[in-house]
């Protein structure tokens, strides 16, 4: 039955080329679209290198001071303070990763300028985060705690410091006027990471001062769990805490600042409570309200492209009078008339969507080519393609039924009467 | 004729009726992607009201054993006289972080007894001005006759003057940061607008305060360089500056290369919206071509029958291409009512200027494209042969 379905399915598509050429001209641009946007959402949101555990993470990365009084905030990572005295006392987390933001250093060999970012960590932050080392090894609690003047490169800082390839742990690179010894180098990271940096110092050779106590400061942390069951657990344990800490910060008037906001949020909550400056206040972060708007937004993307489907795809039936009228009059009932045309039209789709996947292959090859993003590389990969063959499905089923309905309608005498 | 149209339209409304939702959902899309470029285009002809070229951006933070007031104001006037010792340096100019082009933003409340803004707020010296070459429109810049001001000297710029004052005038008012009472900052002078966020964005509320010995730490300074300034200047720049901070965070960037930096980032998500709405414009114009000229070849025998009762080709072509029309009419009826609705209720905050242009182009396009694809199917049509057409039926 189904194949039967499938010749006539080709049948129709070849004998009005114009219109076969407009339905899969839509259909695969669209669904290169949706291919290209799933690769960079994935790209962005699944754990990769070297951020591999994300899924058992838990990340505090923001700190709000709020004022009562009036609207003003003030909006900035956690300070090294606040990390150390109380997040690290927490239980739950089988490690915890501290690290500064990162801020750009400007050094000028020979008259060429370059500019690279800088970051501090603790120790734990190696075991956290999964980094792969072209050579040597990270630095130790121990040289951390010794104020040793050590740094962990990028495969790129050592290229352009020493030469390519020419092994570099063991010798000294200079950053701000100060012999730094490079005890390990790291395979590249992508820009867009998290993490991303282009050289690691340890946490103790940042500018702020780390026994005072404050509370806002540029840091941030990141809660290992040992499962992901954990979360609930941990996010609990973090409020108590953070409900605890005083309004103790030296920097900030406390007449007007009283309240603060802290949160250990999944990779997706800090994102989405990053996206509204606004900084809700639950602890959801407002997830559930951002997917919604992402997710009428991809709809009406696919409206226009659809309404158009559904016009040509009317268009076609009503070529097709008459062979409906004669296979009608001859008992085909309504249902099977309208399962045949939407099994035609899913098929329709998933050529197109062939086509489309094929497209997005070019185009992201083009989109890697030309490095635009910086060691950034989407691919389109099984989760993506099994979105793309989702997307086809309710594309095809959408564009598909009204049209059916309309055919499976038609009166057999009007029908054949028209010959 | 227009009644006649409507009532062939009327008789086919079911058939007609996605066709017309297409034209409705294009033409909302067509006013987002109108509006957000006539938007950038008002916003990039307005002048720029400074000059960014040979202007560097030196970054900062202030050594940490600096704490009290007075030894940062020494510092600051060290680092002045170290600058200006340097033959290449121009002018020299001290200012919070949120610099032209920058990333920083510090935006706060303004107000004018009860009347209360949000604006863009700048710590900026005397030199500002020089360095800039900020134009001054009314009263002055700041000088050193202010030091010895009872009230805080301020200068705003032309859009925020407006948002308080509206045509009256501002020099010497007294305005406060936000609240109700009345403030204790004194206008001096009003400035044109800076175009400071990038060549695309639109005007903003801004006020400028002068650095005091009360303003700590860390900040911009910003460099007027002669031409002979190269790398190598920047270079020996760099080292001298960063042995005086002893603070590892320091960087020098170039003004006009911030500047395209930021226009990027305004300008890629237009890039990316643009080519999405070109290929979507381009499916629906292959889909109404389509729809219209598969319509017309099943009207042959009523186009038969007018052709051969006397109606010329011309006629022919010219009603098919009127009924297109008055279809997409009913559309852009019901679209402009939603489209206007922005304007009315002052939606995202755009002059309705910039809506009513973008919702005119929008109709402009729509008609455009509806009568190229209705033409050649209505140019078909005429070709029609009477004694063929009606011999078929």
């Amino acid at each position: 039955m189904l194949r039967n379905y499938f010749k006539i399915a080709i049948a129709v598509l070849r004998r009005k080329k114009f219109f076969t050429f407009i339905s899969l001209f839509g259909i695969s641009f669209t669904l290169t679209i949706v291919i290209i946007v799933a690769a960079f959402v994935d790209n962005m949101f699944s754990a990769g290198y070297p951020d591999i555990n994300r899924d058992r993470e838990l990340f505090v990365s923001r700190m709000q001071i709020r004022s009562s009084t009036n609207a003003s905030s003030i909006n900035a990572g956690p300070s090294y303070y606040f990390i150390d005295h109380y997040v690290s006392r927490l239980k739950t987390p089988a490690k915890i990763a501290i690290l500064s933001g990162n801020f750009p250093v400007t050094t000028y060999l020979n008259n060429k300028k370059q500019v690279t970012s800088v970051r501090s960590t603790n120790d734990q932050f190696w075991e956290v985060l999964q980094f792969q080392f072209v050579e040597g090894k990270p630095y130790t609690k121990q040289q951390i705690d010794n104020g040793e003047k050590v740094v962990v490169i990028s495969e790129a800082v050592r290229s352009n410091y020493f030469n390519e390839g020419v092994a570099a742990v063991g010798k000294y690179i200079e950053l701000l006027n100060m012999q730094y010894r490079v005890t390990g180098v790291v395979k590249n990271l992508p820009s867009a990471s998290n993490v991303y940096a282009d050289i690691f110092t340890p946490l103790t050779l940042t500018q702020e001062d780390m026994h005072e106590p404050s509370l806002v400061g540029g840091h941030t942390c990141i809660l290992l769990l040992d499962s992901k069951a954990n979360i609930p657990k941990m996010k609990e344990e973090f409020n108590q805490m953070a409900a605890k800490v005083p309004m103790d910060d030296k920097k900030i008037d406390n007449k007007i600042f009283d309240r603060k906001l802290v949160f250990a949020d999944t990779f997706l909550e800090s994102f989405v409570r990053d996206f509204h400056a606004g900084f809700t206040e639950g602890a959801g972060a407002g997830v559930d309200i951002f997917i919604l708007i992402v997710s009428i937004f991809f709809l009406l993307f696919l409206l226009l492209p659809t309404l158009n489907l559904v016009n040509i795809n009317i268009s076609r039936i009503m070529d097709r009078y008459s062979e409906i009228g004669v296979r009608k009059a001859f008992g085909a009932s309504s249902r099977t008339l309208v399962y045949q045309f939407i099994v035609e039209n899913l098929i329709l789709t998933f050529i197109g969507g062939a086509i489309g996947v094929g497209l997005s292959f070019i185009i992201v090859q083009v989109i890697n080519s030309m490095d635009f993003m910086y060691n950034n590389r989407i691919s389109v990969n099984f989760h993506v393609l099994s979105f793309a063959l989702l997307a086809s499905l309710v594309f095809g089923l959408l564009s598909g039924v009204y049209p059916a309905w309309r055919m499976s309608r038609m009166n057999v005498v009007m029908a054949l009467k028209a010959q | 004729m227009l009644t006649h149209l409507f009532k062939l339209i009327w008789n086919k409304k079911k058939q007609n009726f996605l066709l017309m939702t297409e034209m409705f959902v294009s033409f909302i899309i067509l006013f987002a992607v109108f509006t957000a470029l006539v938007y950038y285009y008002q916003n990039y002809h307005r002048p720029m009201g400074f000059e960014y070229d040979r202007v560097w951006k030196f970054g900062y933070n202030a050594p940490r054993e600096i704490s009290d007031p007075d030894s940062m104001a020494a510092f600051r006037g060290s680092v002045r006289q170290l600058i200006r010792s340097m033959p290449q340096i121009e002018e020299v100019s001290f200012s919070s972080e949120n610099i032209p082009f920058g990333n920083d933003n510090n935006v706060g409340g303004v107000n004018y007894y009860k009347k209360n803004v949000g604006a863009d707020k700048y710590t900026v010296d005397d030199s500002y001005s020089a360095v800039l070459h900020v134009s001054v429109k009314e009263g002055r810049w700041f000088s050193k006759e202010d030091d010895a001001a009872k009230e805080k000297p301020v200068v705003i710029n032309e859009t925020l003057k407006k948002s308080l004052f509206g045509n009256e005038n501002a020099i010497g008012k007294l305005i406060g940061e936000g609240g109700e009472g009345m403030g204790n900052m004194k206008i001096v002078g009003v400035i044109n607008d800076l175009k400071d966020k990038g060549d695309f964005a639109g005007p903003h509320n801004g006020l400028y305060r002068r650095v005091d010995t009360g303003n700590y730490g860390g900040g911009a300074i910003l460099l007027k360089v002669s031409s002979d300034a190269d790398r190598a200047f920047e270079s020996r720049l760099f080292k001298v500056l960063s042995s005086t901070m002893r603070n590892p965070d320091i960087n020098i960037q170039h003004l006009a290369y911030m500047r395209t930096r930021i226009n990027n980032i305004r300008l890629i998500p237009v890039i990316i919206t643009l080519i999405v709405a070109g290929f979507l414009i381009i499916n629906v114009a292959l889909g109404l071509f389509g729809v219209l000229w598969y319509n017309i070849s099943k009207r042959k025998s009523e186009i038969g029958l007018r052709r051969a009762v006397g109606a010329s080709g011309h006629s022919i072509s010219g009603q098919l291409v009127g009924e297109a029309l008055v279809l997409s009419t009913i559309s852009l009826i019901v679209g402009s009512f939603f489209a206007l609705q922005f304007p009315l209720l002052n939606i995202f905050d755009l002059p309705a200027l910039t809506y009513l242009i973008a919702q005119g182009l929008a109709i402009a396009f729509i008609y455009l494209l509806v009568m190229i694809c209705a033409f050649y199917p209505g140019r078909q049509a005429a070709a029609i042969y009477p004694a063929v057409a009606l011999h078929e039926d």
